[in-house]
């Protein structure tokens, strides 16, 4: 009896599982801030949804509907479309390592994310980690005028699995901005 | 003809009337401000019970029609810049997603000199400050003010406003503010 009841109750929790997982699909954005000086500690935890809205609908000089003006000058032409999709296309490696006295800086791809580290020497010894998974780099979205759709990039981070963005340390202030 | 006893038509007639205010008195939305000045060294705690403290209930419908004999001239130079109307659609289209946020603490903050905490708890926001001078408790409901918003012109300065949001404020404390020289003050819907 005792058996057949175990059975029951973990049928129907196998059962209930995915309704539960299913229930909650918000996609949550996650910036916490710690000032160093003052101690002082800032967290948002708001959802993209809400993140989306405000900034589809934030009309202010260079910024509009979403779309910022990335303010290049004209005779620059950088195709920007073929230079996300050759980097997503680009196997596994380091791109770009750059040591000097001031900082050093590495772009690498592994296992389809690219990661961009900065390390900082002098000043606010800034160490700065940007992980950027390849389902991103199809969600940059450029205007006929320079300009980036933002609200599309964020948009995508609908279907990123749960993980950090971007961590910044440095003497002064930590930055850490994650999704879940 | 015999004389029958009963109530005589004035008794059922005032019996009606008081019953009827009665009635109405009560399903009327009722706001309380509630002052209290303590001895801090006695208590710091804003919800302890001081028995000195003035009380002063109304109904929201009386203040109201209270705002409807306020002449228009008077809110001609309260005039809301035209800045601030450019974002009526952002303000709107916010608010809305707000109220289809799931529930959550959505800005926690900690300093030296004081903390905020700002909840989503169904239609009210929570906001909660504790400084080192006050804590201020503030229910503000989403609902109420986006209805208030939606309504308003966005050209002039309209206190109907205030009352559409206090309308739609849950039952229980609005506001409460209590200053660290011992002045507390609510403010209660009812």
């Amino acid at each position: 009896m005792k058996r057949k009841a175990l059975i029951l109750v973990t049928v129907a929790a196998l059962l209930a599982a995915p309704a539960a997982f299913a229930a909650d699909e918000t996609r949550w954005v996650n910036v916490h801030v710690t000032e160093n000086s003052s101690n002082t500690k800032v967290e948002v935890h708001l959802p993209l949804n809400l993140v989306l809205t405000v900034l589809r609908n934030v009309d202010v000089e260079n910024f509009h509907g979403g779309h910022v003006d990335l303010e290049l000058d004209d005779d620059m032409d950088i195709n920007f479309p073929e230079i996300m999709a050759a980097v997503k296309d680009a196997p596994d490696g380091k791109f770009v390592t750059v040591t000097s006295d001031e900082a050093d800086v590495n772009v690498h791809k592994q296992a389809g994310t690219l990661f961009i580290t900065v390390d900082q020497k002098e000043d606010e010894m800034a160490k700065v980690e940007v992980t950027m998974p390849m389902e991103l780099m199809d969600a940059f979205t450029f205007g006929d005028e320079n300009t980036l759709d933002i609200a599309a990039l964020l948009q995508s981070f609908d279907k990123l699995p749960d993980g950090e963005l971007v961590k910044v340390t440095s003497t002064e202030a930590n930055v850490r901005v994650w999704i879940e | 003809m015999k004389y029958q006893r009963g109530m005589s038509t004035f008794g059922a007639v005032l019996l009606a009337g008081t019953a009827g205010l009665l009635t109405a008195t009560l399903m009327m939305d009722w706001m309380v401000v509630d002052v209290h000045v303590v001895d801090v060294s006695e208590s710091d705690d804003i919800h302890a019970d001081v028995p000195l403290h003035i009380k002063v209930p109304f109904p929201l419908l009386i203040a109201d029609i209270a705002t409807g004999f306020i002449p228009d001239e008077a809110f001609e130079d309260a005039k809301i810049p035209p800045e601030a109307r450019v974002h009526k659609e952002l303000v709107l289209e916010t608010i809305r997603a707000l109220l289809d946020t799931p529930d959550a603490e959505l800005v926690k903050v900690r300093t030296e000199d004081a903390n905020v905490d700002i909840f989503k708890d169904g239609d009210t926001l929570r906001i909660a400050v504790d400084a080192d001078d006050a804590v201020v408790r503030c229910n503000v409901p989403i609902d109420g003010i986006l209805e208030a918003l939606e309504d308003w012109d966005w050209e002039t300065v309209d206190p109907q406003m205030a009352f559409d949001i206090l309308r739609a404020a849950e039952n229980g404390d609005l506001v409460t503010v209590a200053t660290e020289d011992g002045v507390r003050v609510s403010i209660k819907m009812w």
